[in-house]
């Protein structure tokens, strides 16, 4: 009998540390789970992080991770500056985000600012979300991200800005002027000339596109189409994403648009095209073996990669028959402030700081290579293609991301299929029309 | 009066304990800052155990196996019993990885059977499944039998066909759709990368699947081989029985249960081959299909990761993920019951 105890006693305590231990971690890493017990009601407790409760430090998730370094040290600069510890954790390179952040609210280890990407984004996030209409920024940018009543809820660090991106050095040579890229005839004729002069201008095509669509449907199904959801229209305009939320197309449009596709892949280097990856794609422009590549002012900090020396900038994907003289530009995602964190007023101090003081401006501007979207930002951008599209967003010639309203995934599970088999030649452009008009139908309905 | 005592000290440490872990459990779902949950709750768990220990009964040895059981069976349940159990709950409810609001009973079901996508990705992983598994085994076994008759360096042969298999998935996969794509095109000027053609690409998948798991299969094979017993291949050697009776006649029925297990392990992996399919096509290309535009590659592990993830359904996913533990715990189980009794027939 006092046997039995003694080794009762002992595997008992194992069993507690064992439990304990899960406790105990959950208390002060403020990153593993809860405790065992109540692993089964955590996704729907009211939470809050243990983290927090201890220090005042407020927790950042970052959807950016080229902008990690730099925003880190900004941080450490604005907790010299008042004291309060900022900290980021940058996610990025194929992480799913919005997965790591439900392991975060489940856990109950929610970040006091979070990051999120558009409307599909906001419709699973929104019920966390922290008023910010009335902070001091929300006033000088187009930019933030408004929910259905019209407040501001979305935090905009950056704008980001694609079209079709021409090395300036071949369009002079090939005596083309990179205004005249307007239309589709003044990309018609600009894609006949450089074709002629291919040989002496030693290119080996004229565009850099890529249409697969296992790894490219980003590229096609998102930002080129984003173009017919929104290239020409006012900002704000929803007619042609309004549709589409419905299941339908403007056949007239969509038409248009297929003509400017077969115009750019005919154009276009044959392997890349249809197997060619995002680094292919960038290496042959980057290279100066092509002319254009349909990419946007992300591709500046890869640039010194391959010691680009030509002059570029971007140029709008005008694929109408009138004159289209912007390019889509907005915000990629958006910070918002966790509703239930008990710092909101550090974040929203923090986010002032960040948006309007010129050490914030000279963060996002110069050390993370991005343009601001405050127009009281007096700091300016010194990389090309940031500085080509600071011209449009000055100039008010900007269009905006329609796209990011598509039902999510559209791009890899619908529209980029039927852009590979255009690409690839198997459908000609009623095809194209047609079954981009039932894959879009289709995804709606289900 | 001795009774009575003893049934105090009985029940009173479980009434205790009892009462303290329904303490724990409240704080942990609805006051979460509070530090105390967690030893109220492993406090209580252990008087509950010391009031059971005191029970009288002969059952004293079980319980302290018990015990220290617990720390596995704990993590066993917590990993992989509890999720699956509330996988199958949310396959009823449309949650989409936060919350659910409503219980939409079989209509996740019933919806999943009319997507086509869902329906090719099921085909197209049946058709990979017997391709796999036959192209795996008998390379897998042509590598064993090369690896034990003895030939020059069949250590180094052993070793190198295995290492594959030590590489992760999803490398493997970037690097063979660098070769599809690059180095293949390069050889032969003017062709088009593999990955391009629906039907080339899934035997692409196909071709890196079997390089990749021959080898790990192989090891099995070797071990069966060498297990079947001297005296027998010496005898059978004595009655004048060449190399392919010897193979056809002894070793095979010898070495039937190692079939038995490779052809379950090559099954079940073929059917649930994600990172492959991820890293060298992603779906990818398309193909036609009545006027509609499908993925020709996504097999269904990818499909339930794109349901879930890339479109954001978590309720739909969860519902095709349990379809695909049923058809593979069916399929697996009947093969491994026909193997079984083939075994004994050999």
């Amino acid at each position: 009998m006092k046997k039995h105890l003694w080794v009762m006693a002992m595997a008992g305590a194992a069993a507690v540390l064992s439990l304990a231990g899960c406790g105990t971690s959950a208390q002060s890493g403020g990153t593993a789970a809860s405790s065992a017990g109540s692993q089964s009601a955590d996704s729907k407790a009211e939470s809050q992080s243990q983290a927090k409760s201890g220090g005042q430090a407020i927790r950042i998730v970052n959807g950016k991770i080229e902008i990690d370094e730099p925003l880190k040290a900004f941080a450490k600069k604005y907790q010299e500056k008042t004291g309060q510890e900022v900290v980021i954790e940058s996610l990025g390179g194929g992480v799913d985000i919005n997965g790591t952040m439900k392991g975060y609210l489940a856990a109950g280890n929610m970040p006091d600012l979070f990051v999120f990407g558009g409307e599909g984004d906001y419709q699973t996030w929104k019920d966390y979300m922290t008023d910010l209409s009335g902070e001091e920024w929300a006033s000088q940018t187009e930019f933030g991200f408004k929910s259905e009543d019209g407040k501001t809820v979305g935090f905009p660090y950056a704008v980001e800005g694609y079209g079709i991106t021409y090395n300036k050095d071949v369009l002079k040579a090939a005596g083309i002027d990179p205004a005249s890229l307007t239309t589709y005839d003044g990309f018609k004729k600009a894609f006949e000339a450089i074709d002629q002069k291919k040989g002496e201008l030693g290119l080996s095509a004229v565009c850099s596109v890529a249409a697969e669509s296992g790894q490219m449907y980003w590229s096609t199904g998102n930002h080129l189409f984003g173009y017919y959801l929104s290239g020409g229209l006012k900002r704000g305009d929803t007619t042609y994403i309004d549709q589409l939320k419905s299941g339908k197309t403007d056949t007239e449009r969509l038409g248009q648009f297929a003509d400017f596709m077969k115009l750019l892949f005919d154009y276009s280097d044959k392997n890349t095209l249809i197997s060619g990856t995002y680094d292919d794609q960038l290496a042959l422009w980057a290279q100066g073996k092509t002319a254009f590549i349909t990419q946007g002012n992300w591709i500046d900090p890869s640039l010194p990669d391959y010691s680009v020396k030509f002059e570029c900038g971007i140029a709008p994907l005008a694929f109408t028959k009138e004159e289209m003289k912007g390019v889509l530009a907005d915000c990629p995602s958006w910070w918002a402030v966790y509703n239930k964190g008990t710092n909101i007023d550090a974040c929203k101090a923090f986010l002032k700081e960040l948006a309007l003081t010129e050490e914030g401006q000279e963060c996002l501007v110069t050390d993370c290579g991005m343009i601001s979207p405050y127009t009281t930002c007096k700091v300016s951008p010194k990389t090309p293609l940031a500085m080509s599209l600071k011209t449009y967003v000055d100039a008010g010639n900007t269009y905006s991301w329609q796209w990011t309203k598509m039902p999510e995934g559209i791009s890899m599970n619908a529209t980029g299929k039927v852009f590979e088999l255009y690409a690839k030649g198997e459908i000609d452009k009623d095809g194209f029309v047609n079954m981009m008009q039932t894959a879009i139908a289709d995804y709606v309905k289900k | 009066m001795e009774g009575k005592a003893k049934k105090i000290t009985t029940y009173l440490p479980a009434a205790i304990g009892a009462a303290m872990v329904c303490c724990g459990l409240y704080f942990d779902f609805y006051n979460r800052d509070f530090w105390g949950r967690g030893p109220l709750l492993a406090g209580g768990l252990l008087l509950l155990v010391i009031s059971l220990y005191l029970v009288p009964g002969k059952k004293h040895r079980v319980i302290v196996n018990g015990l220290f059981l617990l720390p596995l069976i704990g993590a066993f349940f917590i990993t992989v019993l509890i999720p699956f159990i509330f996988g199958i709950f949310y396959s009823f409810t449309d949650w989409n990885g936060i919350k659910f609001t409503q219980f939409v009973g079989l209509k996740n079901y019933g919806q999943m059977f009319h997507a086509p996508d869902y329906l090719y990705s099921l085909l197209i992983t049946f058709l990979f499944t017997v391709f796999n598994m036959v192209s795996v085994n008998i390379a897998a076994f042509f590598l064993a039998i090369l690896c034990t008759s003895g030939v020059k360096g069949r250590n180094f042969y052993r070793a190198s066909f295995f290492l594959p298999n030590l590489i992760g998935g999803i490398v493997l996969g970037y690097v063979w759709q660098f070769i599809f794509n690059k180095v293949f095109t390069s050889l032969v000027a003017g062709s088009v990368s593999m990955l391009t053609s629906p039907n080339l690409a899934f035997f692409a998948i196909l071709i890196v699947s079997t390089w990749q798991y021959a080898g790990y299969i192989m090891m099995i094979y070797v071990t069966g081989l060498q297990g079947v017993p001297r005296d027998i291949l010496e005898a059978s050697a004595v009655d004048g029985a060449g190399a392919l009776k010897t193979l056809l006649h002894i070793k095979l029925p010898m070495i039937a249960n190692t079939f038995t297990v490779c052809i379950f392990l090559t099954l079940v992996n073929s059917f649930k081959q994600f990172d492959l399919n991820y890293a060298i096509t992603n779906g990818a290309p398309s193909r036609i299909l009545g006027a509609k535009a499908v993925a020709s590659t996504e097999f269904l592990a990818l499909n339930i990761y794109n349901t879930a993830i890339a479109r954001n359904r978590y309720a739909e996913g969860q519902t095709k993920a349990v379809v695909f533990f049923l058809i593979l715990a069916a399929v697996s189980l009947t093969q491994v019951s026909i193997s079984k009794k083939r075994e004994v027939e050999l």
